[in-house]
């Protein structure tokens, strides 16, 4: 990341990678269910994630692909992509490891990753590729006239609404994968293993990812980030964000005020306006007024923070783009005196806040 | 049999032709995978020079001529008393100090999301809010500046250790707008800020001299910064190019 100690590492397999934050647990019944019936198999992520059941449900959803028009080639080259581009070693692993399960030999995959930062794919799929690095970098974060700018190549607009929407929903596992440093799955030595070649054609039928119907837009819709799950329209992703925010927002784990800080830093940082002023609706809800609000997100500094807000307002920003042997650095401190219950969902809000902002990209001006 | 001979030397000759023509698209293959490594390395290597959108516009098109306006905040940090050390250590010594002194600066400076920009002798700039967008550029500059407090005075206790005399410096930072974008030509390109508040920030950092203290700030970056920060006014100075006498702050 530029700015910082040094560059990351061409590939994310090459990077640091901590212990695990918190220890694994056992997820409740239904959570474990749910995880079977979608990966099949133990994974790794599931009992680190299920000390916050609605981030292990999230990643579950996103890992199901709940995409309606986004053709399968195209959505396996962006997870590859922004999973490199954020340096995640965890999802750049279990991406590569997937694409060989499904088929692709190790030159195709290496081929996959380069082809999508050479010139060397056709002008709607480069576009939506760079639609998508451009969500994910947000760096500066895309706006409404560069959506109307790439709806103008041609790209059918709900291939572009669940492009944004893959690549801010990837941001988020990235970030959840790395703030926790969730441990390698198994599945990612698989291909290295003698009876590879044995067992891909039953796993490659077991994974098979189907592409879901289009839904009707989720209702009630009218919690927070509403135009956003609006905006979506009729993809079942609508209903996948609707359910995060919604989950997030009710968890008891963290007080609501404090989930609502962070958004708003992680907002701020992003110059995001629409995810600024939903966060500052939730905080005005629990009593945290404007100026209050103003003196947090101009200084992230403020007498009315209790002491463990006063640690993770300034650590939000440091979500938004990071290089992972320091952020994993980072969040131990930060995270010293919290439980893995409320570390995990501290995780899961800074990763939604990136992903929603992310995606407001596809709204119109107002 | 002579039409067989002839279908068998011609299956063989296409053989060799599939073969070859295999190697061939084998070894390009090869080629153009250690090309694009060495590409997405040297990409990556950039990226600390220059936002990754400028990197990817030069490789794509050439030298980049996009550039902004931004308001960021600039730092520059001078040594205290170099000519006279230049003077009288061994030319070795004073590059190695020199060295660690930048060492340090610039762990501090990065540490706070600061870009070492220039290295001007024996003196730096560095801004914050440049490369990347960042709302707090101006208290990440301030803790920055106080960082490399800090680590002066770590350094120079490992100096004294060793025998070697200290360092002293003086730390300018000023807050303003600025054109940021890739100056230069295709022999020399470097991705630079330029405007009045760079050489406003040069001048505090020579006013550290005049009031003889070691970071000063200007009005600009104390209207920024919340009551974490402890400010001392100081008088107002005559500096070139400016009109009216600067103020500036003694950071605490």
């Amino acid at each position: 990341m530029s700015g910082m100690a040094a560059p990351s590492p061409a590939s994310p397999a090459d990077g640091e990678w901590a212990e695990c934050l918190v220890p694994p647990t056992d997820p409740p019944p239904d959570l474990e269910q749910e995880i079977r019936r979608v990966v099949g198999r133990n994974t790794v992520f599931g009992p680190r994630l299920a000390h916050a059941p609605w981030v292990a449900r999230a990643e579950v959803r996103l890992i199901d692909g709940p995409f309606a028009y986004l053709p399968r080639a195209l959505r396996e080259r962006i997870a590859l992509v922004v999973a490199q581009d954020n340096s995640c070693r965890y999802c750049y692993g279990v991406q590569r490891a997937l694409l060989r399960i499904g088929g692709h030999s190790e030159a195709d995959v290496d081929r996959m990753v380069r082809d999508s930062h050479l010139t060397s794919l056709p002008p709607a799929e480069r576009a939506a590729v760079d639609w998508a690095r451009r969500i994910a970098r947000a760096s500066p974060r895309p706006t409404a006239s560069d959506f109307r700018a790439l709806l103008a190549t041609g790209l059918d607009r709900r291939v572009a609404l669940e492009v944004a929407a893959l690549a801010a929903f990837a941001s988020f596992m990235n970030r959840v994968a790395t703030l926790i440093a969730l441990p390698m799955e198994a599945l990612v030595t698989l291909p290295t293993s003698p009876v590879f070649r044995v067992v891909r054609p039953l796993l490659a039928w077991s994974l098979k990812w189907r592409r879901k119907s289009p839904l009707p837009p989720p209702r009630p819709n009218d919690g927070p980030c509403a135009r956003l799950v609006a905006e979506l329209g009729d993809s079942p992703t609508a209903h996948v964000l609707r359910s995060m925010v919604d989950e997030a927002c009710a968890s008891p784990i963290l007080p609501k005020r404090t989930k609502a800080l962070v958004m708003a830093v992680v907002a701020r940082a992003l110059w995001c306006a629409y995810g600024e002023a939903e966060a500052r609706a939730m905080l005005a809800a629990e009593g945290f007024g404007a100026a209050d609000a103003d003196e947090v997100l101009a200084t992230l500094a403020s007498p009315r923070l209790d002491a463990r807000e006063a640690r993770l307002v300034p650590f939000a920003r440091e979500t938004v783009r990071y290089q992972a042997g320091m952020v994993q650095t980072r969040i131990r401190a930060v995270c010293r005196d919290m439980t893995p219950a409320e570390a995990v969902e501290l995780v899961g809000i800074v990763a939604l806040a990136n992903a929603t902002c992310r995606l407001s990209a596809i709204l119109p001006d107002p | 049999m002579t039409a067989t001979v002839v279908a068998v030397a011609a299956l063989v000759a296409a053989a060799a032709v599939l073969l070859w023509a295999r190697r061939r698209v084998a070894g390009l293959e090869a080629r153009l995978a250690a090309a694009a490594a060495a590409l997405e390395s040297l990409q990556h290597a950039f990226s600390r020079f220059a936002p990754a959108e400028v990197v990817e516009d030069i490789i794509a098109q050439g030298v980049s001529h996009r550039s902004v306006k931004k308001d960021i905040t600039v730092l520059f940090a001078d040594l205290k008393g170099f000519t006279p050390l230049a003077e009288r250590l061994d030319p070795d010594v004073l590059v190695a100090l020199l060295n660690r002194w930048v060492a340090h600066m610039s762990a501090a400076i990065t540490a706070h999301r600061g870009h070492v920009a220039k290295l001007l002798g024996d003196g730096l700039l560095a801004h914050f809010g440049a490369l990347e967008d960042n709302p707090w550029h101006t208290s990440d500059a301030v803790d920055a500046a106080l960082a490399m407090r800090a680590a002066l005075a770590e350094l120079n206790a490992a100096l004294a250790a060793e025998g070697l005399p200290p360092l002293a410096m003086g730390v300018g930072v000023h807050r303003g707008t600025v054109v940021a974008g890739v100056i230069g030509s295709a022999q020399l390109v470097e991705y630079g800020v330029i405007g009045s508040a760079v050489n406003l920030a040069a001048r505090v950092e020579d006013l550290t001299r005049t009031h003889d203290v070691d970071i000063l700030v200007t009005d600009a970056v104390r209207a920024a910064l919340d009551r974490r920060f402890t400010l001392r006014p100081m008088p107002p100075t005559p500096v070139r190019g400016m009109s009216a006498p600067l103020a500036t702050f003694v950071l605490a």
